[in-house]
């Protein structure tokens, strides 16, 4: 039987691969992405489940299989050779291997990230951790809102800014430091604050929507967007020592309206209240994780419930709404 | 007669200067009866902030009547970034 350089790829943790080729040629021309089991003699070591023989160009093992009547073995078509072509052709996934390890990532996982597009509301104290994080992640599209200008005040927990950046577009700093951690991840970036008039344009073409604004306003804004649209919302919150995350509106679980359906806008804003850089740090970082299960699939998520941290206590509450 | 405890978050903390707070309330009390006493002992400082309700970490929309051991949490929205 013959197997593919693809349908190997697709299907590599079900597979044993035995290298049949002699030690320079393995040395010459390394398996790069595969984990094999060397059989330099002739003798196929006895291995239980399904194994694929390779050799340098496909040619040797197929021969091998028909001769001796392997039904339960297959040929790598065009052996070494084709492998090295179509794994050039293929994303380098090593980069994400702690995290490709994990059953619940694994590489199909992976490529859901790499084809997401994540839509970050504000690029403050949440926006810059979120970022961050999604983007190492490997998540393939970001596109970044936000109108304001680098503060002084903003340094303390708006880490992808230096002081040379005050006065600059937050977008623009932040899309050049980005793009450094992962210059293969799409950033656009607008630098104009999120409103009725460029809010269903800006959001349409997300898969998610992170909500970081610093305002209630905004935050309601993006709601009725992410209700209209049926585009998944991650919300931060902010008080002092405390932070608030919940993921909204998705296929018609609760969304910020019915989270505080009657509600003030006036609240006080971290300008206001004071907030330790390290809060944002920490709820910015939980956003970009339940986003990151959300486009994973990983049920166990935030979705229907809202989680408070206490940065002074350590303790978590989780609100079924 | 019935023992609740009340948790409080962000700016209620803020306004009573506790994490938590017993209360010893007569039977049939329900959770706006809770809401009344936590406005009252913040001395203005939650006139103007919306709460939510959860008992037991169970959202309220409606006024509930409370049992003994209830855990009543007060919930105001915040800010960001």
């Amino acid at each position: 039987m013959i197997i593919t350089p693809k349908e190997l790829n697709d299907q590599l943790d079900d597979f044993t691969v035995i290298d049949i080729r002699p030690k320079d040629q393995r040395d010459e021309f390394p398996l790069p992405g595969i984990y094999s089991v060397v059989s330099e003699n002739g003798a196929l070591p006895k291995i239980d489940g399904q194994k694929v023989l390779v050799c340098q160009f496909g040619i040797v093992t197929e021969g091998i299989i028909i001769e001796n009547e392997l039904n339960d073995t297959f040929s790598l078509l065009g052996g070494v050779q084709a492998w090295h072509e179509f794994y050039r052709g293929q994303k380098d996934f090593s980069r994400w291997s702690r995290q490709t390890v994990l059953p619940e990532i694994g590489i199909e996982g992976q490529k859901k990230l790499l084809n997401a597009k994540v839509t970050i509301v504000g690029m403050g104290g949440l926006g810059c951790p979120v970022a961050q994080s999604l983007l190492t992640a490997g998540v393939g599209y970001l596109h970044l809102i936000d109108g304001d200008t680098v503060s002084l005040s903003n340094l303390h927990r708006q880490p992808l800014y230096c002081p040379d950046d005050v006065d600059e577009k937050k977008v623009d700093v932040a899309e050049k430091a980005l793009s450094k951690l992962n210059p293969e991840t799409t950033i656009q970036t607008s630098g104009t604050s999120l409103d009725e008039q460029n809010a269903e344009a800006f959001l349409a073409e997300a898969d998610v929507i992170i909500d970081a604004t610093d305002n209630i306003k905004t935050r309601q804004l993006i709601d009725q967007l992410s209700k209209q649209l049926n585009i998944p919302m991650v919300y931060g919150g902010l008080f002092q020592f405390e932070g608030q995350v919940s993921i909204l509106n998705v296929n018609g679980s609760p969304g910020y309206s019915e989270l505080f359906p009657e509600i003030h806008t006036d609240v006080e804003t971290c300008e206001d209240a004071g907030v330790l850089g390290m809060l944002p740090e920490i709820i910015g970082n939980i956003q970009a994780l339940e986003a990151v299960k959300l486009i994973v699939g990983i049920e166990t998520n935030l979705i229907g419930k809202l989680l408070i941290y206490d940065g002074k206590t350590h303790t978590t509450e989780i609100i079924q709404l | 007669m019935i023992n609740i405890k009340v948790k409080c978050f962000s700016q209620v903390k803020y306004a009573l200067g506790a994490n938590e707070i017993n209360l010893h309330l007569e039977n049939g009390s329900t959770t706006l009866d809770v809401e009344k006493i936590i406005r009252e002992k913040s001395n203005g400082k939650l006139d103007s902030v919306s709460l939510r309700i959860a008992v037991n970490q169970q959202y309220q929309a409606e006024e509930t009547e409370l049992k003994d051991g209830d855990e009543v949490a007060f919930i105001p929205p915040v800010q960001g970034g």
